[in-house]
């Protein structure tokens, strides 16, 4: 046959069982008139021969074969016969799920919440952490750390930075990442704040992007005095850009010079985080220092290194430096890490948690769907059994039963992509903002692709494998096990080890959200040693162009403060240039107690002198004004604070934090020390400490409080160009914070605020931690149900099975508390294995979340207690209403069916 | 004479395109009665394997079938070759005989030795 031919009959087929321009009943008729006419040439031919007509029709009958036969088969030839045995399948699949409402819904449901869950978060944990970065090759990009003798991981000196450039062999590019956080900057049509970084020469070629519009730096941008030019980050171009097109007049002013907006990048380019404008780092002269550890490095391995290779030599290397700078460096040696293991890093343990989690829904959710099938398929083994009897394939009957377990997974799937989308919505919207590449993650086909496959290829397994088991019964037993009950069958026992196993692992769960909610609430209970509620942060950043303009500055932050302390509701204004708990503008260093006030006049007796050890202690710098402590509630411990007499002539005064007194003065008094701390700000005036004020946590919530020198923004401006202002007292209404935004803009319109209240900074502080709690309550919660509904299933089917039995016990005068006693103890029994089993595990697992708690061992009996007894009392609750409805069985309507 | 053959869907379509290349247009039965009679009664054909042969025959190409009045004045199906079908019978019976020669060889061999 020829294939043009077999294409033919083929397309013949299609069309005959799609019925497309095919008239069946007209097809079927005309067969059945052609049979009869073979039927009655066939008869004319005997009667012709001479047989009498009534034998000779019945020798043409038995000489033709049945007529339904044929008829038959043709039929099978025309059409596609196996798939019109599946439509057939699929129909009555589709009745019967109808008729058994509450079972179809429950098993849908669970599919969709399992799968649903699962793919949300696996979704979430891949976009986040798993999926490679949106560059090219992006493995090979790697951020490198100068390593010093203590450990500590900073940021590079630009003398280390060149001879590393120069010396390693190993990097196709390497650039330096100076990060300036968000700025006020003026924009085309209004100020506005966009986050800016400088970097070097190589860095479009680090990252391995392109811009997609104008171009990257030119070199007589790339130097000191060079014109200035900025690239922006697609969503600035969008937002304050207008996505106009570049014709070279665009110009971004920065800190009062204008910036010609030369070129756009993609929109995945993101390094460093929410950046939106790059300016070139060579603009700004190199610190010649190789103590001033001012850059981030970034580098791109060359293809032909692995980056082991590399960090040995960046390790010989290290050494090398440091040998040869020993006493002027603080390099000891060179880290080298993938970038995208640096960005992710600290996320990691909590998100794998959060997939574990996941994982164990979806083991639960298929454990109730199994369970459901299998006792489906347990009521229906009468039915079976007599099917086969009569002569149905036992092909057919799998087929059947794997055609309902196909519909139900695939609608269940369906409804399952459906949660996993608005559950990816949910995370995004409730996830903490240091999630990574928050604004990329969406649902994607391949995982949408394979949780349906998944919960297809489950059912399958699951309809196979029960379908098997069911159609091997033979009839007399099965008849008689719907008749006379026992309790037991392998398919009974089968069931309740999956209740078990569900119990046990909602009690994982549970106590892993346990354990999580008590650490969250260790830390909410934390004093952070300043008022967290009642009070607004507004942020500001003063642009300017050097020294000159801060007296500016100064006073305009004098006037602000007055304005916004005169404001109705305002009990307290004060003012800092890194509020604790926030993303800030920290920086801390070395410090230096002089012996006397004019010890230190340069930069290199600073170096001499740090060398005595003794001399040197270490703080977190800070700017602050008078009203600060006030309108943050840190008490004074003794001493003053800074007042009136502390002007911007007068001598330098600090205050510094208990921590710092106790750990670099222990048993003196600190009051009255002279500290040389000018490396901070280049400032080289001596400070004298006037006052000591209470701790704060300021990193996090869990870290403990660092030593803190507070420097006045009236003496010490320089840093404090970067301002967050904290007004105190009824605060958090609409009319403060309108008057506060009008106060700042009248007295400087090119400096636009950010408010927050001081609840969202304490909050933000912690978001990680909530986020993974919620997400694993919500877990927990959903696991919960699963096992309830599938302890409830168990009970209420050997009420069931046990009907017969129930009803003989009440007869004989059991009374209705006696048979509820019985079955309540199944289930006690059921959820105390699960439990116990759930115990053991739980505490192996939980060792696995120590990194995450806090205040709380993984073993924590009171978290562990409490879930048991919880689980305990869900599981009697779900046994309690089929127990009770079995006391409704009258005994003498059992004994008669 | 010995046990009527069962005879198969590919050989039926092979006697069916002949006895229509032969007798030209014909209805089953007539198609029925003369694949019987050539085969002196050889073969048992039955409405069974007779019509879904005709029908694939059709939905391949290979003949058409068309309502007429019969001898008697009744109405009946008849089928005629096409193209297509000439051809196609053309090849079959090439492919036939090579097949038959190259088991007569086989048939031919003798033991070694004898």
């Amino acid at each position: 046959m020829s294939a043009r031919a077999a294409v033919r009959a083929a397309w013949w087929r299609v069309r005959a069982t799609f019925g497309a321009g095919y008239d069946r009943a007209r097809a079927d008729a005309e067969l059945r008139e052609e049979l009869q006419t073979h039927l009655a040439m066939q008869v004319e031919d005997g009667i012709r021969r001479g047989m009498a007509p009534e034998a000779a029709r019945r020798r043409a009958l038995v000489a033709a074969g049945s007529l339904t036969a044929a008829a038959e088969a043709v039929r099978a030839q025309r059409g596609l016969p196996w798939l019109e045995g599946l439509g057939r399948d699929v129909r009555s699949a589709l009745r019967a799920l109808a008729a058994r409402p509450s079972f179809t819904v429950t098993v849908l449901l669970t599919l969709a919440l399992g799968l649903g869950a699962t793919t949300a978060i696996f979704t979430v944990v891949d976009g986040a952490l798993l999926r490679p970065l949106p560059y090219p090759h992006p493995e090979r990009i790697v951020r490198l750390f100068t390593v010093t003798p203590k450990g500590g991981r900073i940021n590079f000196s630009d003398p280390d930075y060149d001879d590393v450039r120069q010396q390693s062999r190993s990097f196709a590019a390497l650039a330096e990442v100076g990060d300036y956080g968000v700025e006020t900057v003026l924009g085309p049509r209004a100020a506005l704040r966009a986050h800016v970084a400088l970097v070097s020469r190589d860095f479009f070629r680090v990252m391995g992007v392109a811009p997609v519009a104008g171009r990257a730096f030119a070199p007589e941008e790339q130097q000191v005095g060079g014109r200035p030019a900025v690239v922006v980050s697609h969503g600035f171009w969008r937002q304050a850009l207008g996505s106009a097109p570049l014709r070279g007049e665009a110009t971004v002013t920065l800190e009062g010079r204008a910036f010609n907006v030369v070129g756009v990048m993609p929109p995945a380019l993101d390094y460093p985080r929410g950046a939106d404008l790059w300016i070139p780092r060579e603009l700004e002269a190199e610190n010649p220092h190789r103590t001033g550890h001012n850059f981030q490095v970034l580098a791109r391995l060359d293809a032909r290194i692995p980056p082991a290779q590399a960090q040995r030599e960046l390790r010989g290397l290290g050494a090398r430096l440091s040998r040869l700078y020993a006493g002027d460096t603080d390099m000891r040696d060179i880290a080298l890490v993938p970038l995208q293991e640096h960005l992710v890093g600290g996320l990691r343990p909590a998100l794998l948690v959060l997939l574990a989690a996941a994982g164990f829904l979806l083991l639960i959710a298929c454990a109730n769907v199994a369970n459901l099938v299998i006792a489906r398929l347990l009521t229906r083994g009468g039915e079976l059994a007599l099917r086969l009897a009569l002569g149905a394939s036992r092909a057919r009957l799998v087929q059947q039963f794997l055609v309902e377990a196909f519909v139900l997974a695939l609608a269940g799937g369906t409804l399952g992509v459906l949660v996993a989308a608005a559950g990816v919505r949910t995370l995004l919207a409730l996830a903490p903002a240091t999630l990574p590449r928050l604004t990329d993650i969406h649902l994607r086909w391949p995982v949408l692709l394979f949780a349906l496959g998944l919960s297809v290829a489950t059912a399958l397994a699951i309809g196979l494998l029960a379908a098997w088991r069911a159609t091997r019964a033979d009839l007399r037993s099965a008849l008689a096990q719907n008749q006379r009950t026992q309790a037991g069958s392998s398919g009974a026992s089968l069931r309740r080890g999956l209740v078990v196993a569900q119990v046990a692992a909602t009690m994982v769960l549970l106590v892993g959200a346990g354990l999580l909610g008590r650490s969250f609430l260790r830390l909410m209970h934390v004093n952070p040693g300043f008022r967290t509620h009642d009070a607004l942060v507004l942020e500001l950043d003063v642009p300017g162009a050097g020294d000159a303009d801060l007296p500016r500055t100064v006073s305009f932050y004098d006037a602000l403060l007055e304005r916004l302390h005169a404001l109705p509701g305002v009990s307290a204004a004060g003012l800092t240039n890194a509020l604790p708990l926030a993303d800030g503008n920290r920086g801390d260093g070395d410090f230096i107690i002089l012996s006397r006030p004019d010890e230190i006049r340069t930069i290199e007796d600073f170096e001499r002198v740090g060398r005595d050890r003794s001399r040197v202690g270490h703080a977190e710098f800070r700017v602050a004004s008078a009203g600060y402590f006030r309108a943050m509630q840190i008490p004074l411990m003794r001493g003053r604070l800074f007042d009136e007499r502390d002007g911007p002539e007068a001598p330098h005064v600090a205050v510094i934090s208990t921590s710092l007194a106790q750990k670099r003065w222990p048993g003196e008094d600190p009051i009255g020390k002279v500290i040389e701390f000018g490396n901070m700000d280049m400032d080289p005036r001596p400070l004298t400490i006037v006052g000591v004020v209470g701790d704060v946590r300021d990193g996090s919530l869990a870290d403990a409080p660092y030593p803190t020198f507070y420097t006045s923004y009236r003496q010490r401006p320089r840093r404090a160009t970067t301002a967050q202002i904290v007004l105190a007292g009824n605060v958090e209404t609409p009319a403060v914070i309108t008057a506060a935004r009008a106060a700042v803009r009248e007295l400087r319109p090119d400096v636009p605020p950010q408010v927050h209240t001081i609840e969202s900074v304490v909050a933000g502080s912690v978001g990680d931690r909530r986020f993974t709690l919620l997400l694993v309550a919500v877990f927990g919660f959903a696991a919960l149900v699963l096992a309830t509904v599938g302890v409830y299933g168990v009970i209420s089917y050997a009420v069931a099975q046990r009907r017969a039995e129930l009803g003989v016990r009440m007869a004989l005068g059991a009374r209705p508390a006696d048979v509820v006693r019985l079955l309540l103890g199944e289930g006690v029994r059921l959820s105390l294995a699960g439990v116990l089993a759930g115990v053991v595990g739980a505490l192996a697992l939980t060792r696995l979340l120590a990194g995450l708690l806090f205040g709380v061992g993984a073993t924590d009996p009171v978290s562990f207690l409490g879930v048991a007894l919880g689980l305990l009392g869900a599981a009697v609750l779900a046994s309690v209403i089929p127990a009770w409805r079995a006391t409704g069985i009258g005994p003498v309507e059992v004994m008669r069916s | 004479m010995g046990e009527k053959l069962e005879v198969r869907q590919g050989t039926l379509t092979l006697m069916v395109l002949k006895t229509l290349d032969v007798l030209g247009p014909l209805h089953g039965y007539g198609i029925a009665r003369r694949i019987e009679e050539t085969s002196g009664n050889r073969l048992a054909l039955n409405y069974g394997t007779l019509y879904p042969a005709l029908v694939k025959l059709e939905q391949e190409g290979h003949i058409k079938g068309e309502w007429r009045a019969s001898e008697n004045n009744r109405r009946a199906k008849y089928y005629a070759l096409t193209p297509a079908g000439r051809k196609e019978l053309a090849r079959e019976t090439a492919e036939w005989r090579q097949t038959a020669e190259l088991i007569a060889t086989f048939f031919a061999l003798r033991p070694e030795g004898a």
